[in-house]
């Protein structure tokens, strides 16, 4: 195989795993603070996506400055989601989280198909054209402002949440919540933060996932979504670390694995395609996985 | 005519209704004519009603699937391959439908039995997503995207084979129905309400769940195979679209709106949430419908946590405690 071209396929999947993690921070968020689990997470990425290809189309501003306000209204969202759905919910059972996510889910997927159609959506980002020559391959610029971009939010929501007093706050929440309740700490304000947070984050790995060029849908959120609950349960909940190499890992995996099969089965002589398998692959290691370790790879035994 | 009364007094009055409800779909053809439109919302209202008490079955053990549309699907796809390839009527083939659809049941029941809540709901969402991609991959045994054509349950040659269609999805209901009940009475139903309600505690009990959950997930892959089966035959038509997202999460829809772990609950919220749509697709809403669904369920699962069988049961509370003996 082409060395070349292997590191391509290497730099795609890491820009892959860039959106993957950023959705996926965001949910493990969630769920260290609330330990609760937002399955129509996805649609806030999709939501994202449309608020940038909307504001971009009508006032032409570049999408990477309309990046920020896709990320606040996608916090207010958030924060309405928190207050209204999954606050009265809470401590009602593990099943009513899930069913609940799953009326979100219709209600945004349809909502946005009702208004805007389901037809696939792109823009074209002004730096589209531009790609960068190392060696013998070439690299589109947008993927590595979304890689460095993506480092960036991951610097600074660490600091946020080791440095400042409402991240503090937020990890002893997910840390002992009555405890946390006790110290004096508004856990039901922490609930809305960590909320807010997590849905903006989950719209800016949308916005970016727009801006590289790829196509939005109504329907595009489901399967990152899912994607982003598999790595944090590889990864272990709660782990930020585990997040990230889980995310990476995924991210490439999916666009080597295909490949490193293809190459196998020639080896044998058949000549198959698996593309097809791309979104299978991540299911595959999850079940493995947890099948091997029913709590993840970095998860700490029970709750 | 007195005792006749009497009787009818003593009787259970949600087996009245029961009964009621199954002469009213018994004669529905009797009454309405052969209408093809309406026979056939029927036919796919009662596959439902065998695919969502099937869902329901596995939830009463506290493992809910997000991706039962997988056991759908296989018991769709073996049993047309196996009426294709051996030319046997699909009579003879559904219930192999249903085998297969359980033997898978019980594998992913064997990942599933320690897991968690989510991790099980994430699970069996993705097998439902392997599911489709192997499908779709095997095209020399399945047709790959195109599908394959699967034999008519009566072939259209009948005269009036909408009928006939009717009468065998309704007794083939009914049977799932009474068999659902019968495990829901029995035993097994109450140890799987003791492993949801607090799983250590059912195994201190004595209660094996390993068995029990085991036993939920092949039950349940089983009679979800079969309305699979039942569907594709109807249809004459099978393609991995039987596989999709939606298909999994309506059983769940119409399990939660009507009232979960009852056995009155997923019928009921089949019928509701059906004719819900089918209105409101006349009305020409494509979309609106499913914002609709979306928010009742919302709704459902804040306010109304056991569904639209507790306001049966909340209007009877309220009027026996308004009513003075005589």
């Amino acid at each position: 195989m082409d060395i070349g071209i292997f590191i391509q396929i290497l730099v795609w999947g890491l820009y892959a795993g860039c959106i993957y993690i950023l959705l996926a921070i965001g949910l493990n968020l969630i769920f260290g603070v609330m330990k609760v689990v937002n399955f129509a997470h996805g649609e806030l990425l999709m939501l994202g996506a449309y608020a940038v290809f909307w504001i971009h189309t009508y006032s032409r501003i570049d999408p990477y400055l309309v990046l920020p306000l896709a990320m606040l209204l996608m916090a207010l969202l958030g924060v309405c989601i928190e207050r209204l759905g999954f606050r009265p919910i809470m401590g009602t059972g593990k099943l009513n989280e899930i069913f609940l996510s799953l009326g979100l889910i219709y209600l945004f997927q349809n909502l946005v198909a009702f208004l805007w159609s389901t037809s696939s959506r792109s823009i074209h980002s002004p730096y589209g054209d531009v790609s960068v020559t190392a060696g013998s391959m070439k690299l589109p610029l947008d993927y590595l402002i979304i890689i460095i971009v993506t480092i960036v939010f991951l610097i600074g929501f660490q600091l946020f949440m080791k440095k400042t007093t409402p991240g503090r706050a937020m990890r002893a929440t997910s840390q002992n919540r009555e405890a946390a309740k006790l110290m004096g700490i508004n856990v039901e304000r922490m609930d809305m933060l960590s909320f807010a947070l997590g849905s903006a984050l989950a719209a800016a790995a949308g916005s970016l996932w727009l801006i590289s060029g790829q196509l939005i849908n109504p329907y595009m959120g489901a399967i990152p979504a899912i994607k982003a609950f598999a790595i944090i349960i590889i990864g272990g909940l709660g782990s930020i670390p585990g997040a990230i190499i889980a995310g990476l890992t995924l991210g490439i995996a999916e666009n080597v694995a295909p490949l490193f099969m293809q190459s196998l089965a020639n080896l044998f002589g058949f000549s198959m395609s698996f593309t097809a398998w791309k979104d299978t692959i991540a299911f595959f290691v999850l079940i493995i996985v947890l099948v091997l370790r029913p709590t993840g790879i970095f998860g700490e035994k029970g709750e | 005519m007195k005792l006749d009364r009497l009787k009818l007094e003593r009787m259970n009055p949600k087996a009245f209704v029961g009964v009621g409800s199954l002469m009213l779909a018994f004669s529905i053809p009797l009454i309405l004519g052969i209408n093809t439109y309406l026979l056939t919302v029927l036919i796919i209202l009662l596959v439902f009603i065998i695919y969502s008490s099937a869902w329901n079955l596995l939830a009463l053990s506290g493992q809910g699937s997000l991706g039962h549309a997988a056991f759908f699907g296989l018991g769709g796809y073996a049993s047309a391959i196996f009426a294709n390839s051996l030319g046997l009527p699909p009579l003879a083939t559904i219930p192999v439908g249903g085998l297969f659809a359980a033997i898978i049941g019980v594998l992913i029941g064997l990942t599933c039995i320690r897991m968690r809540e989510w991790f099980l709901a994430m699970v069996t969402f993705g097998f439902a997503i392997i599911a489709h991609t192997i499908t779709a991959e095997l095209s020399w045994l399945t047709g790959g995207w195109n599908g394959i054509p699967a034999k008519r349950l009566i072939p259209v040659t009948i005269p009036n084979y909408i009928v006939y269609e009717y009468y065998i999805m309704l007794f083939v209901a009914v049977a799932v129905l009474v068999v659902i009940y019968l495990i829901m009475k029995s035993r097994i139903g109450l140890a799987l309400e003791a492993i949801r309600e607090n799983e250590l505690e059912a195994k201190v009990m004595g209660i094996n769940v390993t068995k029990y959950k085991l036993m939920a997930f092949a039950v349940s892959a089983f009679f979800t195979g079969i309305a699979g089966a039942l569907e594709i035959h109807h249809f004459a038509y099978i393609t991995p679209e039987v596989y999709a997202i939606d298909i999994s999460f309506w059983p769940i829809i119409y399990c939660i709106s009507g009232g979960l772990f009852t056995l009155e609950g997923p019928i009921l919220g089949t019928v509701i949430i059906t004719i819900l749509d089918e209105g409101l697709k006349h009305l020409g809403l494509t979309y609106g419908r499913l914002i609709l669904i979306g928010l009742i369920l919302i709704l459902v699962v804040i306010f109304l946590p056991k569904g639209f069988v507790s306001i049966t049961r909340k209007i009877k509370s309220k009027l026996s405690s308004g009513h003075i003996p005589k």
